[in-house]
């Protein structure tokens, strides 16, 4: 039996007002197991507050390198074609860290090229490593009523976190102990 | 986008692609990359994701026999971050064209490896504290380091893992450090967890780099930043210190401390030993396998399941 389902694109958001971030994917047969999927895997800790998910083969990715290699993308944008609203998102930075690309907004357009084309223009900045624009459409967001009964009950399980253990300090009182007994 | 050798571009495309890793910058899904460093990456991820979750094994088996609610929560939370850590991998080994199918067939097959540590018996509580300190403090001393790997996928599902990682080392550690203070049978319980698991630990950083054949390749293309000794080096000059100043003894009568360079210096790993094991003839690989064969076989349902809803929905 094939179990190789498509890949979802899972897109986390910590706190109301911040951007929602790729975090990496999921196999699923539908979005909703998509956001099952995604919760499970990535909101096993407390700081989660939305998912998005979006099939992998619906986003269109261009990393630097690609876009400096040459202009053929372009080619075939057709300015009179209906428009629809298309995701933005970037890989900002170089730095090392557990997200991919970052939500920067939305804008109108006739194909995946000309969104990106658009987003060049709409969003700049010094450095970006890596666009993905998507269609709005095909993205499924966790909704607002979900927040609870999805990612509450991560919230109070602090065993998980590494802070809740205070090993460091009761290794130091440890040896402070030891030094007054030698 | 996968550079061959015969490619006449090769030189100028590898040089290119070698000078980007040294300005330190990631190389992303899209990006031009030589097939040996995807192959390389493939094995690398592929046996890390399965170590992952052969990883759940021994561990799982000691859910029901927690000491009390607390223990059995955290131990419930670690085995199923484990999971999901093989989760990240395997689809990190994806954006590289690897498919997961293939990947789980060749784990179930035996001709994919995993951690060697696995292949050794948990027969007491306390293996539980001691796979979490040791086990898992040799894991994040190896993944702090492939965090800053080239591979953009490979890279951040690194530092997911090291985070949270860091609860199962603290928690291996608290166990011990309870143990250690605690009974006199606790303590020799403790005691004898670490004289079983501290020689597989030192294994598990691999051959000496002399030994490695991989190691050169995987440094020049920013795969791996240090080598199997230097890490094991690191490893064993943070532990041996914490476990003397608890009492605890380190079952290597070789072992000392060298002033010069202010290394911890172990006796020599039996390699007989760890070749053993990784060749499939360890305590618990028939074991682990069947473990692993019968988990798949059981979810037949489940991903059946899943087939026909998805076919009814698509």
């Amino acid at each position: 039996m094939d179990t190789q389902w498509p890949r979802y694109e899972v897109f986390k958001q910590d706190r109301p007002g911040e951007p929602h971030e790729s975090v990496g994917t999921v196999h699923a047969v539908d979005a909703e197991m998509a956001l099952q999927n995604g919760r499970d895997l990535f909101a096993r800790r407390p700081k989660c507050h939305s998912l998005w998910v979006a099939r992998a083969d619906a986003i269109t990715s261009k990393t630097a390198e690609q876009l400096a290699a040459d202009d053929a993308w372009q080619a075939d944008i057709d300015l009179e074609a209906p428009t629809e609203t298309y995701l933005v998102f970037q890989k900002q930075t170089e730095r090392r860290g557990m997200t991919f690309t970052t939500h920067v907004g939305e804008v109108e357009a006739s194909s995946p090229a000309h969104a990106l084309q658009q987003a060049i223009t709409t969003f700049p900045a010094e450095q970006v490593f890596v666009w993905w624009v998507c269609p709005a459409t095909a993205v499924t967001r966790s909704e607002e009523a979900d927040t609870l009964p999805m990612f509450a009950p991560a919230k109070d399980k602090l065993f998980r976190l590494p802070n809740q253990y205070r090993t460091v300090f009761t290794m130091q009182k440890i040896k402070r102990g030891k030094d007054v007994i030698e | 986008m996968y550079g061959q050798e015969t490619d006449p571009d090769y030189p100028t495309k590898l040089a290119e692609f070698e000078a980007r890793i040294a300005r330190g910058e990631k190389i992303e899904p899209g990006d031009w990359m030589p097939e040996r460093y995807r192959k390389q990456l493939i094995r690398m991820i592929s046996q890390h994701a399965h170590s992952e979750v052969v990883g759940m094994l021994p561990e799982g088996a000691w859910i029901t026999r927690a000491p009390n609610l607390r223990r059995k929560q955290v131990l419930l939370a670690k085995v199923q971050d484990e999971g999901g850590h093989g989760q990240y991998l395997y689809h990190a080994a994806e954006t590289l064209g690897a498919t997961r199918e293939e990947m789980l067939q060749a784990l179930l097959t035996g001709q994919a490896k995993y951690s060697s540590i696995f292949n050794y018996p948990t027969v007491t509580w306390s293996d539980m504290g001691a796979i979490g300190w040791l086990v898992d403090g040799a894991a994040i001393m190896n993944q702090t380091m492939l965090a800053q790997c080239s591979y953009g996928p490979y890279s951040r599902a690194m530092v997911r893992i090291c985070a949270e990682e860091g609860f199962h080392k603290k928690q291996g550690q608290e166990m011990i450090i309870q143990y250690a203070q605690g009974t006199p049978e606790q303590k020799a319980m403790a005691q004898d967890s670490i004289n079983r698991f501290w020689w597989p630990t030192l294994m598990m950083f691999g051959p000496h780099d002399s030994a490695s054949a991989n190691s050169d390749e995987l440094i020049r293309w920013g795969i791996k930043t240090k080598t199997n000794d230097q890490l094991r080096q690191e490893f064993v000059n943070e532990l041996v210190p914490l476990l003397h100043a608890l009492g605890l003894q380190v079952p290597d009568p070789d072992l000392h401390y060298d002033e010069e360079t202010g290394n911890w210096i172990s006796g020599e790993i039996n390699w007989d030993e760890f070749w053993q094991v990784v060749k499939g003839n360890g305590p618990m690989n028939a074991a682990r396998l069947q473990a692993r064969q019968e988990a798949h076989d059981n979810g037949r349902w489940v991903r059946e399941a899943l087939a026909a809803y998805g076919e009814r929905h698509p």
